[in-house]
């Protein structure tokens, strides 16, 4: 019996380590992954820990990360504890509702909190950025540092004040001698517990930045799209052991009550300052190392997630001496808000043709000066076309990057030829098969496969798509977004809808993959530049706008996100045959013949046709 | 017992408009040992905090050696104060909390350590100087506050409760310490508890306070054996205390039955308080006793039996020596002596504690 619970205590044990940790070394493993894949173990390498000391964006928001954290836990600190000594000399009605109003906020939503404060620094005309990010932050660290340094202050506490006195102690030695020094543990944890929660937020953070500030769980979430680089594993790895280090050497600290020895200050104090003034002076460095002298103004960039060589950035400040303060979303659904609220003034985003026409029609943007814009001959004349579907006389649209939507199969696992949408709804593939989790996605490619436009806006169509997509959901392994890249790396499925650009890293990492875009058609996007009505530096969006079409830059933009260009003079710039000769990244004008932009179908469409979606996922 | 040392004139407080102290007059001499005593709420603390300079009277004056001090901050007052609480500075060892005062006044290394010292060797805890306040027990925590205190050598030391957290050997114990101290610093103690006993063995005066007043001012005996209203009667010991009628000088009827006393000046059929000491009760034979009753219970106390008594409506309470088992009639005599005749209160705060 004892042997029994002993064992199942220690079973318990093991399993809670297991899940606790289990996730932390799949981390760890992942980063010294000679593959970019999550799915392929590429042998061991220490590169993305040289790259990471090289990479300016994660090392910059990591410098923001620990600046904004140690700032605002040092600020809400000294007001927490003010606050606190106050709280407790309040009368009990005063406290009372003091201790609500510093409740509430803890127990608000985050999202909440982080709207409010949004609006509010919208309202009082304040620009989102550095400054609105620490404000947020030392707000809601406050109510944390109260609480833990109110137990200290409480009851029998407060009477060593007046034995101070009582001492001879004039009242502010009586604070700084005895009051300061019994409230230090609850200071130096609610510090702590500010510095924490402060490193953690994300969402508070997201909706109070601005443009240029990015800290890491920002960071990450813009990286989220394109998957997570393997620098951020490395990072995660190097906060993680310093972390650890710092607790094991603290741990190592003299029982309260005790005279510690010299060997255990070191260790327990010396030590793990040094190591943190390091950390922070390695990020102060890296982010001084890291800034150009800048004279001529800004220009406000808002682009998404590593859709850009950083070098590129580096290389337009440089010439053109124009801070470039450059800001990444995730999709154009999180742009679109925080344009259209006003509350940035962005100088030059990158959004795609049917939010660029959704813009237009609200009469968000400005048209572009074409004429100033020295190589946007270098963008060939069907893109032009194809774009007039959306800005009809090429006023405001200038193309930038473009891919198709098609088919990655795996060449082990089908062995027919693959050319048509129709082998998405085949038996034998049962359970092989990977659909893109997005409602325009995935009912645009079975209206082409039904022979329809994908901006179809009759029910009539529509409903027959939605019964088709039911009809296929048994078949399907999983609708997904990002992991399509990684399973169909992994060999996990046959069959896998993606975009062109995926399907490019996925062939680069498995072979045995092969990319098509069926011959009904597909859909065909183009992501381009555009101004904003309320843009403050319009001739400097245009020289970053022109910037972009010179080839060799275009070139160096291309090799870096491997989505296809409408950049005519990038192909015979480039040297790699796999990227030259890539049928997926320069696709035959019969391949394209068929495909469609997609366009902004307008409220009551997009409502109709989110409910075919819903139906069709709750089947 | 000399000079006023302090002199407390007038002095009224109240916390929300609740008055806790009211026209409050007292002088203290030098070298005395005063205790204020009285139930919870009396005033008693805060009058102490009023002279330690924690709280400022809403009117009347604090003359120090005739100076005024009213507005006097604490930490330029010549008194230093032992809490209630453990106030013990826990960042610090316990040489370095005596040490406070000492280099806040910026005393010498030297002189501090001999102090130091002497201070521990003076509570009898030589040796604890490297200790931490966390690792004291409460007793000795206490003798550290003291010696905190002392150390500073104060012209008074006011004790807040020091002792009402120990248990009852270690109290003991410390109220002998406490009178050994004084004799040999030779300083002023005003001492506040509401624990008469405490009052009783230590004070060289005793003033009784309930409802922020004075009820009586006196040494421990006069306390005791002649209080001046029901309120101190009750306050001060056990005693039997009853509504009656003063018929003439030294003869007072209780009960129904006329009482011989020696006191005089009450008047003539005038209402009065009697209180009687149950050690005053005497236990005689039915027929010897000036009222008879039967005893209801009896409890073995050490020293003696304290046995309770039904006799015309009235359970008395008794100490004696002697044992009368329960159910048996007996007859109680008191000598005059030993009657305490006490005019009725005047103000609400002098009614007993029985009666509140």
């Amino acid at each position: 019996m004892k042997r029994t619970v002993k064992t199942i205590k220690g079973l318990y044990t093991a399993l809670l380590i297991l899940f606790m940790y289990a996730p932390i070394i799949a981390m760890i493993v992942l980063s010294f992954n000679a593959s970019k894949s999550r799915a392929v173990w590429g042998g061991f390498t220490l590169h993305w820990y040289h790259s990471l000391f090289h990479d300016g964006p994660i090392l910059s928001s990591f410098y923001n990360t620990i600046i904004i954290a140690l700032i605002a836990a040092v600020i809400s600190t000294v007001i927490g504890t003010f606050a606190a000594i106050g709280i407790t000399r309040m009368r009990t009605f005063m406290r009372t509702s003091s201790m609500v109003v510093t409740n509430i906020p803890m127990l608000n939503a985050d999202i909440v909190t982080g709207i409010a404060l949004m609006l509010l620094f919208i309202a009082c005309r304040m620009t989102l950025g550095f400054t609105t990010v620490l404000i947020a932050h030392i707000s809601f660290c406050i109510p944390y540092v109260i609480l833990s340094v109110l137990p200290k202050l409480s009851q029998a506490r407060r009477t060593t004040y007046e034995a101070a006195l009582d001492l001879g102690a004039s009242p502010l030695q009586a604070f700084t001698r005895v009051t300061l020094p019994d409230l230090l543990p609850g200071i130096v944890s609610g510090f702590m517990l500010a510095f924490t929660m402060s490193l953690d937020d994300f969402i508070i953070t997201h909706f109070t930045k601005g443009p240029g500030v990015d800290t890491l769980s920002t960071r990450i979430y813009s990286e989220v799209r394109k998957g997570i680089r393997p620098e951020m594993y490395a990072l995660s790895t190097l906060l993680f052991a310093l972390v650890l280090l710092l607790l094991v050497l603290i741990n190592n600290a003299p029982a309260p009550g005790r005279r510690a020895t010299r060997r255990q200050l070191v260790l327990s104090r010396v030590i793990p300052a040094f190591l943190i003034f390091s950390v922070l002076g390695f990020t102060l460095y890296h982010a001084h190392a890291g800034s150009v002298n800048t004279g001529n103004g800004q220009v406000v960039v808002y682009n998404y997630g590593e859709y850009m060589d950083p070098e590129v950035i580096e290389m337009f400040q440089k010439e053109t001496g124009i801070e470039v303060i450059y800001e990444e979303y995730e999709t154009n659904e999180v742009m679109y808000p925080k344009v259209a609220s006003g509350a940035i003034s962005y100088d030059v985003l990158c959004p795609s043709e049917y939010m660029c026409q959704r813009m237009l029609e609200e009469d968000f943007l400005r048209p572009i000066d074409m004429d100033s814009l020295k190589n946007k001959d270098n963008i060939g004349d069907e893109f032009w076309e194809i774009c007039r579907s959306v800005d009809p006389d090429n006023r405001y649209f200038v193309p930038y990057s473009w891919g198709t939507i098609g088919i990655l199969y795996n060449k082990k696992m089908v062995d027919e030829p693959v050319d048509s949408w129709s082998i998405l709804w085949k038996e034998k593939y049962k359970g092989n098969i990977l659909m893109q989790n997005s409602v325009r996605d995935a009912l645009g490619i079975t209206l082409k496969y039904l022979g329809y436009s994908l901006n179809s806006t009759d029910l009539d169509e529509l409903t027959e798509a939605r019964d088709m997509l039911v009809r296929q959901k048994p078949l399907v392994q999983a609708y997904v977004v990002d992991q399509v890249r990684d399973k169909m790396i992994g060999n996990e499925a046959a069959l896998g809808v993606i975009y062109s650009g995926e399907a490019r890293i996925s062939q680069a990492s498995n072979p045995d993959l092969e990319y098509v875009i069926p011959k009904e058609g597909s859909n065909i996007w183009v992501d381009g530049w555009v101004i904003p009505k309320n843009a403050r530096n319009v001739e400097n969006a245009q020289k970053w706008i022109d910037f972009m079409c010179r080839p060799e830059i275009a070139k160096m933009n291309f090799e870096f996100m491997t989505y296809s260009t409408p950049n005519t003079k990038v192909r015979d710039l480039l040297t790699d045959p796999a990227l030259k000769d890539s049928d997926i990244l320069f696709p035959s004008e019969e391949d394209l013949k068929d495909c469609e932009l997609l366009h902004y179908l307008g409220k009551d469409t997009t409502d109709l046709y989110n409910k075919l979606w819903r139906d069709i996922k709750s089947k | 017992m000399s000079d006023k040392l302090i002199s407390i004139k007038n002095i009224s407080k109240s916390f929300d408009e609740i008055p806790v102290l009211e026209k409050l007059n007292l002088y203290i001499r030098e070298n005395e040992f005063l205790t204020l005593l009285g139930p919870s709420g009396c005033g008693k603390t805060t009058l102490l905090r009023i002279l330690g300079g924690f709280e400022e009277p809403d009117t009347g004056r604090i003359l120090f050696e005739g100076k005024d001090i009213t507005a006097l901050a604490p930490n330029k007052r010549p008194l230093n104060t032992v809490f209630q609480k453990d106030t013990l500075f826990y960042h610090m060892s316990v040489a370095d909390n005596i040490a406070f005062g000492l280099k806040i006044k910026g005393k010498s290394k030297t002189y501090i350590q001999d102090r130091v010292h002497y201070a521990l060797h003076l509570v009898g805890l030589d040796g604890f100087g490297e200790r931490f306040p966390d690792s004291l027990s409460g007793g000795q925590a206490q003798r550290i506050q003291i010696a905190r205190a002392i150390v500073n050598e104060p012209k008074v030391l006011l004790l807040d409760e020091p002792l009402s957290a120990l248990d009852l050997k270690l109290r003991q114990d410390m109220q002998y310490e406490l009178i050994r101290l004084k004799e040999e610093l030779g300083i002023t103690f005003i001492y506040v508890t509401h624990d008469q006993e405490e009052a009783l063995t230590m004070s060289d005066t005793i003033v009784v306070m309930n409802g922020g007043r004075i009820q009586q001012i006196g040494t421990p005996e006069d306390i005791y054996n002649e209080p001046q209203n029901a309120f101190v009667a009750d306050f001060i010991g056990d005693g039997n205390i009853f509504d009656a009628i003063m018929i003439k000088d030294k003869l007072v009827r209780l009960l129904g039955a006329e009482f011989e006393c020696v006191d005089t000046g009450f008047g003539e059929m005038n209402p009065v308080d009697v209180i009687i000491r149950p050690e005053d009760v005497e236990i005689v034979s039915p027929e010897q006793g000036t009222i008879t009753g039967v005893v209801t219970s009896v409890i073995f106390k050490g020293v003696h039996y304290e046995m309770d008594i039904l006799a015309h409506n009235y359970h008395w309470t008794a100490h004696s020596t002697k044992m009368a088992p329960e159910g048996e009639t007996v007859g109680i005599r008191i000598d005059p002596f030993n009657i305490q005749v006490m005019n009725k209160p005047i103000r609400e705060d002098q009614e007993t504690l029985v009666n509140e």
